[in-house]
């Protein structure tokens, strides 16, 4: 996130996209829900009903896949009225031209025949976002898993820029992050191409400065694969070893089929988890780990904050934190690795990582934690990004062209089948199943269908059908409801008793190699 | 009536954590403070409301009631002295309406156990927490009138230590607690309760509302609004001094043994009233809401109420702590006010 939690607070405008916030993130969803009560405005984008649509201003309901379309719409809309902030555009960006030729084709009309949003609402929603003072947009997974992923990201941050709602209090763009700690995992550089704080592995300075601190050499510039590229590498052959921390794939990626060809073929898996997952019982080494209760140590939330946890309980039987298991292969491997304790660690972290150098556990265990970038010891941290000047310096405009997804529905495959989840379960329930009170909340999965194509199809909520995509199948009971638009049917990845990853489509965005899970196309049927 | 110097209850209280497991005030490094086994070193007497009820120490949050064990049964009611140093006079009311639903018509042997083994000191208010105390309104307030062992009346350096039980004699009984024999110790102490009476203001709402539910219900708008609004974390349930409901659960532990395990539950989850068939008479959030709030302010017990009101004993946790503002507070201005 740009901005910070409590931001929410004082905003105007929310421009909530590809986001079930109060299923989700339901402490960010009802500061959305106070501010609304308090006067603010909120539109709202999505093709499903969620909660959130109770207290939208405006509600748009896009066809799958076509937000770049949507949002370029809205920016050619902005521009042409001219409510687009031009000292702004002037003096922070660079490309504004591009951008106004490539939006220029994105006509209301044009747009519409993408979309399915009529154009006087688009106009309504752009004049609202353009207009607000202090307006922040909101998104998650359904802006990101989508084989236009990136470039939904872009678009989003090219709207931001044009109207100047970033890098002042209270407005900017702020994807919200899925887990406790996914924000943490990617500033230690657990992405294929970076070290911690996003500095690049093919980057000679930074090389030397690690290789320097590890009394190594050598160190490859290459960067790694992705999940889903290391998935097809061990589906050919190419990649022999995998070693899974904390992730289950067999139940969290798309095309389960291809996933579990893929773990078969390797030579060596190791899982290391705090549960036997579907994964982990493929392994051939379970390393058990211990849970956040059982260990020291620092997470990363949504806006940036690093807090600091301690240990409440001793892991059960061979557990060990993370940090140990791979501190102990390490030195088994021949590495020095000797850190005492994970206050070690994070005093390496604060050398090497610039936007981590101020935050210590001396720091950290005295207040409620520190928001990168926080470079020194005095350094208060950072409530919101880009204040006077983007990291490059002007801010870029990468203006995209709409790209549709990766299946569209035919005569066979009629139907869009999207995925999410629900308030009570997590993931891919490894933990949640695990809660009775949980379970007795939400025990089944179900499908969401819409009345009018149940109707035609002669389904009832609680029967059980069947869909089919071009990869798999799965039988789960249906739900008849409106919350889903007409030839579009929902259901999540938490259950293994319908295993909805086994249809979806592994079709990438071509830079994060996000795979597609918010769209495929299948063929639904009652089962007799 | 006994007096004690303020500096020297670190001392007593370390002396009584020797016998007892005492949960008491504790300073956290980040400023908050919690009750929390005590330690000396982080102990304090200078702290606000904590955010939870001491309620855990009679209902844990989760607890075994029984075992399986190589396939016989171990009944598991757990015994340990327990003290709770400090608590509050309406957390006080709500351990009490708690202890009467317990053991009304049946006795839970399991609260019955931890209440036995708990011995309770109330530090009486002198003022409010904060905002969102409701004491007087409710008579819960601001000190305890019965069922507590010890209680402590802030006098400036010293408390004035009032004895509500034998143990609680024994335990002021020597030194350092001193007698207070003045001759208008009574006097001085009412007056110092009048004082705390008076500094926490009446919601009058809280009545007014009460009166509205008697007289036929509050609009269903107001239920609906809320019902909207209202995102099921259960959080005004988990805090609430007076919430009693759990739920049942067996787990297994390995092959053949296991174990019976209670544990906090909420009435505003949907599960909580669904029925075998999938129907559920508290179909709505809005419907859930309205069946908590009316518990506490029209379909409670009588005998359970003890000496309070309703069965609300107006701490305000539920409006400190909502994330959207459906506290007790709001929800009776809301009533009473006939804002939605």
């Amino acid at each position: 996130m740009t901005n910070s939690i409590n931001e929410f607070d004082e905003a105007d405008l929310f421009f909530v996209i590809g986001s079930n916030t109060t299923a989700q993130h339901p402490l960010i969803g009802s500061r959305i829900i106070n501010a609304v009560e308090r006067g603010a405005k909120l539109i709202l984008f999505d093709p499903r009903e969620i909660p959130l649509a109770q207290f939208a201003t405006l509600h748009l309901k896009q066809t799958f896949g076509t937000d770049v379309a949507l949002v370029n719409g809205i920016m050619n809309i902005i521009i042409q009225e001219d409510l687009y902030d031009k000292p702004y555009v002037q003096a922070r960006t660079e490309g504004f031209e591009e951008l106004k030729t490539m939006v220029a084709r994105y006509t209301p009309k044009v747009v519409e025949q993408i979309t399915g949003i009529r154009s006087s609402e688009l106009y309504r929603a752009a004049v609202m976002y353009a207009q607000a003072d202090k307006a922040m947009i909101v998104y998650a997974m359904g802006i990101t898993q989508h084989v236009t992923g990136t470039d939904n990201v872009k678009t989003l941050a090219n709207l931001a820029m044009l109207t100047g709602h970033v890098g002042r209090p209270s407005t900017g763009v702020n994807p919200l992050r899925g887990q406790n700690n996914v924000q943490g995992a990617c500033d230690m550089g657990g992405l294929p191409g970076v070290f911690t704080g996003y500095q690049r592995v093919n980057d000679p300075a930074t090389v030397k400065k690690f290789e320097d601190a590890w009394g190594v050499s050598g160190l490859n510039p290459k960067p790694g694969l992705t999940i889903t590229g290391m998935m097809n590498a061990a589906h050919q052959g190419t990649l022999k070893g995998l070693y899974i921390m904390g992730e289950n794939p067999l139940m969290s990626d798309p095309d389960l089929t291809h996933v579990e060809h893929a773990l078969s073929n390797l030579d060596f898996l190791v899982v290391q988890d705090i549960f036997l997952t579907e994964t982990a019982a493929l392994a051939d080494v379970v390393l058990p780990a211990a849970a956040f209760a059982e260990k020291q140590g620092t997470y990363s939330n949504t806006e940036r904050r690093v807090q600091l946890a301690q240990c409440a309980v001793s892991p059960p039987g061979q557990a060990k934190a993370d940090w140990e298991i791979i501190t102990a292969l390490c030195r088994r491997l021949g590495m020095k690795c000797d850190y005492a304790c994970t206050e070690d660690i994070m005093r390496e972290i604060n050398a090497l990582t610039p936007s981590y150098g101020g935050i210590t556990y001396e720091r950290l265990s005295s207040g409620y934690g520190l928001q990168w970038p926080c470079p020194n010891d005095t350094h208060p941290g950072t409530v919101f990004l880009h204040r006077d000047q983007f990291t490059k310096g002007k801010g870029s405009f990468l203006p995209c062209e709409f790209k549709p997804a990766a299946e569209i529905p035919d005569d066979e495959y009629d139907f869009t089948l999207t995925t999410g989840r629900i308030y009570y379960q997590y993931h891919t329930g490894t933990m949640s199943r695990r809660v009775d009170l949980l379970e007795r909340e939400a025990p089944e999965p179900l499908l969401e269908i819409n009345p009018e194509d149940a109707k035609k199809l002669g389904i009832r909520s609680n029967d059980v059908v069947e869909v089919e995509s071009r990869r798999g199948s799965m039988r789960i009971k249906a739900e008849v409801t409106t919350r889903v638009p007409k030839r579009v049917l929902f259901t999540t990845f938490h259950f293994k008793e319908s295993q909805v990853n086994r249809l979806t489509n592994s079709a990438c965005d071509p830079v994060a190699e996000i795979p597609e899970l918010k769209g495929c196309s299948v063929k639904i049927r009652r089962c007799s | 009536m006994k007096l004690i110097a303020k500096k020297d209850v670190p001392a007593v209280v370390d002396q009584w954590s020797k016998t007892y497991a005492v949960l008491a005030p504790s300073l956290q490094r980040n400023g908050e403070c919690i009750f929390d086994t005590f330690d000396r070193a982080t102990f304090t007497l200078e702290y606000r409301k904590p955010s939870m009820p001491p309620k855990s120490t009679y209902l844990p949050q989760s607890e075994a009631i029984f075992q399986v064990k190589d396939g016989g049964f171990i009944h598991s009611a757990r015994h340990e002295k327990t003290m709770l140093f400090g608590i509050r006079a309406c957390d006080h009311t709500g351990i009490r309406q708690a202890r009467s639903f317990y053991s009304r018509d049946m006795d839970d042997v399991y609260h019955r156990c931890h209440a036995e083994d708990t011995l309770i000191v109330v530090h009486a208010c002198s003022w409010p927490q904060n905002e969102t105390c409701f004491c007087t309104t409710v008579h819960s307030g601001p000190y305890a009138k019965e069922g507590f062992d010890i209680q402590l009346f802030d006098m400036g350096t010293d408390f004035l230590v009032e004895a509500g039980s034998d143990t609680g004699r024994e335990l002021i009984a020597d030194a350092p607690f001193r007698a207070f024999d003045v001759d208008d110790a009574s006097e001085r102490l009412n007056r110092v309760k009048h004082m705390a009476l008076n500094s926490i203001p009446i919601v009058s709402e809280v009545t007014d509302a009460m009166e509205i539910l008697r007289a036929g219900g509050a609009n269903e708008t107001v239920w609906e609004h809320l019902g909207r609004k209202c995102i099921t974390c259960g959080g005004c349930v988990y805090v609430c001094p007076t919430c009693t409901c759990f739920t049942v659960y067996d787990r297994v532990t390995s092959e053949g043994n296991g174990e019976r395990v209670r544990a906090w539950d909420t009435c505003l989850y949907a599960g909580f009233t669904r029925e075998a068939s999938g129907h559920n008479p508290r179909a709505s959030q809005a419907l859930r809401l309205k069946r908590r709030h009316e518990h506490k302010l029209l379909y409670y017990n009588e005998t359970d109420n003890q000496d309070a009101l309703c069965g609300c004993v107006g701490c305000g946790r539920c409006s400190d702590y909502c994330p959207v503002h459906i506290g007790t507070i709001e929800v009776v201005k809301a009533i009473a006010d006939h804002i939605y």
